[in-house]
């Protein structure tokens, strides 16, 4: 395979991953939690679309609103019973009730689904385009293209909308939005249900060429926290490109060496940036406020 | 003897001990044998988790990782080299605790998920080197065939004796355990999870006590990996996994994070739990993670926290004053005569500057103050007042510029060697240990400065003497604040304004040269700020300098011998108190207002 197949290749995962990393970093901002059931619930927007694709044969591109929907409510109860409850405690009590949340969503799945890979149906249907040597499968282009429109909707609705500024608030400092009124626990339920919808669409769409299994989500949790740590903590440009370049790496190194040492090394990337850019390659250095 | 058994739950946790060994003893078959086996080797590799989660508070994805090592060194070794057990398991015990060595430095400097994710991704590293690795670890079959346990002269072979030498080994590491965490020791690390700026500002060590805490959770994961492995016979890449991680944190979580006993139930619970309900097979595994949920929901302290907190709502403690009699200080003025003869001033602050992105918080900050003398720190909101305190007590780097003290360069140093030199101070938000009593929340001040340390503590036999000191001065420290009568009363429940005097008297009980307060009479009513200024100005006759920083020019006029205005990053004014307060700068910074018109406003009482 040529670099600029393999390129495309990984740009079109990327979209993917980038919209599991903008659904992570929503509710890192505005929570401050880091959400480690985040990959789980990619799995379950993925085991969503097997589901009503089994009940309803239709292409995922007509299931994706409902899948949305699904798992925007189930975000909201997510946020009901892994954040609400511990909210006034350390940080890292919600990152255990999430790790714990995620070893229950994958038993469920193992419970509901069995241990064997699921597929979900085709974006719109199987195949792929050529551009003359370059071969892109259409459920690589529906990928993009959904990432693409919504990555420009979450833009336009934080940026322009009421309500927008009102989730913008929050995040930005909790007492205050309080203080002029904006209800904030609705407002951080609904980040957790766009951050899940956001997680749940993803898992739709990867899980046509990638399927779905109970254990699937664990690197892909980890991978959404690798975008964010890359991109600059919190920022959501920052966490697209990041997902983007994780995803370009893997396809890169996977092609080249093996899928096993892609991994090692992204971990060993993790590790590297902690260490020596604990900001972020694009993040700028601030000294700690106490 | 009698007052030892009924205090606490031991009554309570003895007694289960005692049904638990009596039905290993007399009842169990060899399967129970077994699962009491498994019992033991993960109440060792929860105590280990302890140290890092439960006592310094920082959650580790990494003790399935020591885990693994650990049955992996003593798989190779015993397999492939046939080494006996006297040399794999102590190895077994030092490889995972070098690895934690190694890794210590980058990852212990980072913080919550930082640090967790840092740990999980040195252990995904060794499970993916496991796997890929075959030749010397058997790749994903992992390596079978490991010996059982042989000591020179007798083989621990049959499931009985198996069960006793695990537990035998669960007991050393509960005594080693309960060395470290009881007494001073233990107490600084109570303080250091609840706010690590005031357990650095108070001499604390934070860095080595992570590091302790750390090495001391992987030696225990290596040493019950290696228990595993014998037991078990097989070692394979599940023995690293996360899923093993998982029922690590939930054994702890449900346990409780901190206590020993929390240990040994917590394993022993999930472990039975598992075998009763392995016909549930996978809905297991719900139940399993939806208990260890509502636990952390309902019961953040485990279910021996809980059961230990059902009993003091039962049975309210005694809260008498033990007989504890007071120590003064040690440190006194004399021996700074000779700094003081010099003639230099005891701290000197010059021409410091940092900023914060593009804000300069401290533009050029010069300023010095002299042995035993009262200097108030005013100026308005966001004029960098704190911001200078935290550079003086190094919790910020300054980006340019110097601090001296007792003619050292203390600009680069860290805070809690400041702290140990001598310079102590408070929070404008108090940093309490809510569950500690008033006592020993002062008695953590003397941790730092004679702690002593990881080693001592685990060689100390008997009393701690060490604590007992720590408290004769914490009691004398709390007297000078008032707050001797509520000595043995939980912080948490205390008023606003005692505690803030607790956290004055912790501070003192450093036995400090410099005091800096941090708006010590904010909330305070006024019968309170005089009391206090009465004691803070008996600091300045003792000759300690104290440098507060105020908002409130009244509590101040009855305290400071000099003001120093801050506005901006810079110094606008310095001098007496009666002239800083008529300086038109100063008016004009805190009022925006013409100096005519503000000066009655000033002399008001806010």
């Amino acid at each position: 395979m040529t670099l600029l197949q393999l390129a495309i290749n990984g740009v079109a995962l990327g979209a993917a991953y980038a919209l599991i990393a903008l659904g992570f970093v929503f509710i890192v901002n505005a929570t401050g939690a880091v959400n480690f059931a985040h990959g789980d619930l990619v799995m379950a927007g993925g085991y969503v679309a097997v589901g009503l694709g089994s009940m309803a044969p239709v292409p995922i591109i007509v299931l994706l609103p409902l899948v949305a929907a699904i798992m925007f409510a189930i975000g909201i109860a997510f946020s009901l019973v892994a954040y609400f409850p511990l909210a006034n405690r350390p940080p890292s009590t919600v990152f255990i009730s999430t790790l714990l949340c995620g070893i229950v969503l994958q038993n469920l799945f193992l419970v509901l689904f069995g241990p064997q890979a699921r597929a979900a149906p085709p974006f719109i249907k199987s195949g792929t385009v050529h551009l003359g040597a370059i071969e892109i499968s259409i459920q690589a282009l529906g990928t993009l293209a959904v990432a693409a429109v919504l990555i420009a909707l979450q833009y336009l609705i934080f940026a322009r909308t009421q309500v927008g500024r009102r989730l913008r608030a929050t995040a930005q400092d909790r007492p205050m939005a309080q203080a002029i009124g904006i209800h904030a626990s609705a407002m951080i339920a609904a980040t957790f249900g766009a951050g899940t919808a956001l997680a749940g669409i993803a898992g739709a769409l990867l899980a046509n060429q990638f399927f779905v299994y109970p254990t699937g989500g664990i690197p892909l949790s980890v991978y959404a926290y690798i975008a964010v740590v890359v991109g600059g903590w919190g920022s959501i440009a920052g966490a697209v490109i990041g997902a983007m370049m994780i995803s370009l790496f893997q396809v890169v190194v996977s092609a080249y060496v093996s899928y096993a040492v892609a991994t090692g090394l992204l971990y060993v990337a993790l590790l590297l940036i902690f260490f020596f850019r604990p900001q972020g390659i694009f993040g700028e250095l601030v000294q700690r406020r106490v | 003897m009698a007052s030892w058994l009924f205090a606490g739950i031991r009554l309570p946790l003895i007694l289960g001990a005692a049904a638990l060994i009596a039905y290993a003893v007399f009842f169990a078959n060899p399967y129970d044998l077994r699962v009491l086996t498994l019992c033991g080797i993960y109440a060792l590799l929860v105590l280990g988790f302890q140290f890092v989660f439960g006592h310094a508070g920082a959650v580790s994805l990494a003790q399935a990782t020591f885990f693994g090592i650990g049955g992996y060194v003593t798989g190779i070794l015993a397999t492939r080299f046939g080494f006996p057990f006297l040399i794999t398991f102590p190895l077994s015990i030092a490889g995972p605790a070098l690895l934690a060595v190694i890794i210590a430095v980058p990852v212990l400097k980072l913080e919550e998920h930082y640090f967790s994710l840092a740990t999980l991704g040195i252990g995904l590293v060794v499970l993916l080197l496991a796997i890929q690795w075959s030749d010397v670890t058997g790749g994903t079959n992992g390596l079978s065939g490991i010996p059982a346990i042989k000591l020179p002269g007798f083989a621990v072979v049959d499931r009985r004796s198996v069960l006793w030498f695990v537990w035998g080994m669960v007991a050393i590491g509960c005594l080693l355990a309960h060395q470290v965490t009881r007494g001073l020791h233990g107490q600084a690390y109570h303080l250091m999870r609840e706010n690590r700026e005031a357990a650095s500002s108070l001499g604390l060590n934070v860095a080595e006590l992570r590091f302790g805490a750390f090495v001391l959770s992987a030696a225990y994961g290596g040493a019950a990996g290696a228990l595993m492995a014998h037991v078990i016979h097989v070692v394979s890449p599940e023995n690293l996994d996360l899923a093993l991680m998982v029922t690590c944190l939930t054994m702890t979580v449900i346990g409780g994070r901190t206590r020993i006993a929390g240990a040994v139930l917590g394993a022993t619970l999930i472990v039975y739990l598992r075998e009763w309900f392995r016909v549930l097979e996978n809905y297991y595994m719900i139940a399993y993670g939806t208990a260890a949920l509502v636990t952390l929901i309902l019961a953040p302290y485990g279910l021996v926290g809980a059961l230990d907190r059902l009993r003091a709502f039962l049975i309210a403690p005694a809260r008498a004053a033990p007989p504890i009699v007071p120590a003064p200080l040690m440190r006194t003025a004399a021996r700074d005569a000779s700094v003081v003869a010099a003639g230099g001033p005891l701290l000197t602050v010059d021409n410091v500057a940092l900023a914060f992105g593009g804000v300069k918080a401290l533009d050029g900050v010069s300023l010095f103050c002299n042995q035993g003398e009262i200097v108030g720190l005013i100026g308005p909101n966001g004029s960098g007042k704190t911001t200078l305190l935290n550079v003086i007590s190094g919790l910020y780097a300054c980006d340019d510029g110097r601090v001296t003290y007792l003619a050292h360069d203390i600009t680069r140093e860290p805070t809690y060697a400041i702290a140990r030199l001598g310079i102590a101070r408070t929070f404008q938000h108090i940093h309490l240990v809510d569950d500690l009593s008033v006592l020993d929340n002062i008695a953590v001040a003397r941790a730092g400065i004679d702690g002593g340390g990881l080693m001592q503590a685990i060689v100390t036999v008997g009393r701690d003497r060490r604590l007992d000191a720590a408290r004769r001065i914490a009691i004398s420290a709390a007297d000078r604040l008032g707050v001797a009568p509520v000595a043995m009363q939980p912080c948490g429940h205390l008023p606003y304004g005692t505690r803030r005097r607790v956290e004055i008297a912790r501070a003192f009980a450093t036995g400090p040269r410099v005091l800096l307060l941090d708006e010590p009479a904010a909330g305070l009513n006024e019968e309170e700020q005089r009391d206090l200024a009465e004691r803070i100005r008996t600091f300045g006759a003792d000759g300690i300098t104290v440098l507060v920083v105020e908002h409130n020019l009244v509590f101040l006029a009855a305290l400071a011998e000099r003001l120093i205005c801050l506005d901006r990053g810079k110094v606008i004014a310095s001098g007496l108190p009666e002239a800083v307060r008529r300086e038109p700068a100063v008016i004009e910074a805190y009022l925006g207002l013409e100096a005519g018109v503000a000066e009655l406003a000033l002399d008001e009482p806010p």
